[in-house]
């Protein structure tokens, strides 16, 4: 599939840079494996992921060698991120800022998917301020996802402020030293990386 | 109208991006679009996977339509 058409699926026919592409795919991939194991023929598209020579690059590519092999990922996964009463992490914004779930960053989440359109799909349980999910809404700020404005800057460098910036580079440092983390530990390692450009490059405009 | 400024500051940010490693994910997009072509058939096979993704868990990351 070229990715010139991966790019304008659902982006109201503006067309994305080349960088604001790769943005939206890494946040999006990201963000996938996060609310979920990844499936089968996800890894095998993992597999082939070329960074280049850069930090994050590197880290892609490990990322890249390791889906090739990753084995039991639904056992890592829950050792993670289920558990019994919980994973050895909890991946939620209010929790990563106050200690407890179902907190003011959550109702401020709520409060900033509705400004921009974005809903909740029903049948689900699980508070919004999973950073997985949180990843994902950023991907759609950028590829035009939601409603108009597409590709709205302002809107990305508030999103990544409120709900990115203060949550997601910690969480992915504690993913990066947990225990059950394989698979999940190259995916730390590509998000932290991939995260302290995007805090470094919001800053440059 | 962009100011000269504006101009700059937007070079300086893409050129950053580009830089940083960002710019080259070419691979990413396609291997996206790949999970969105096959999650449909992924879907029918849970009984060989010892963690079923179940209805909520398959729902949860859809806040935006994909």
């Amino acid at each position: 599939m070229p990715a010139s058409q991966a790019v304008t699926d659902g982006n109201f026919g503006a067309e994305l840079s080349e960088e604001d592409a790769s943005r939206s795919a890494l946040y999006r991939l990201l963000g996938r494996v996060l609310v979920a194991p990844p499936t089968d023929s996800m890894l095998a598209a993992m597999a082939v992921l070329k960074g280049d020579d850069s930090p994050l690059g590197r880290a892609l590519s490990d990322l890249a060698r390791t889906a090739e092999t990753s084995e039991d990922l639904e056992r890592e996964y829950h050792d993670l991120f289920i558990g019994l009463a919980r994973g050895e992490l909890v991946p939620y914004g209010s929790y990563y800022l106050t200690g407890f779930l179902y907190e003011k960053p959550l109702a401020n989440l709520r409060r900033d998917m509705a400004l921009l359109g974005i809903a909740r799909r029903e049948g689900v349980r699980e508070p919004e301020d999973h950073v997985g999910a949180v990843l994902e809404m950023m991907a759609g700020l950028i590829d035009g996802s939601f409603a108009p404005p597409v590709n709205d800057f302002a809107a990305q460098q508030r999103f990544f402020a409120t709900h990115v910036e203060p949550v997601a580079p910690r969480f992915f440092s504690d993913l990066e030293k947990a225990d059950a983390a394989r698979f999940y530990r190259k995916v730390a390692m590509v998000g932290r990386l991939f995260l302290e450009v995007e805090t470094f490059a919001f800053q440059l405009t | 109208m962009k100011t000269k400024k504006e101009k700059v500051l937007g070079s300086d940010r893409r050129d950053f991006l580009k830089l940083a490693g960002v710019g080259a994910f070419a691979g990413g997009a396609a291997a996206l679009g790949a999970t969105k072509k096959t999650k449909a058939a992924d879907a029918e096979t849970p009984a060989s996977r010892g963690y079923h993704e179940t209805d909520h868990v398959r729902k949860f990351y859809r806040t935006a339509r994909f």
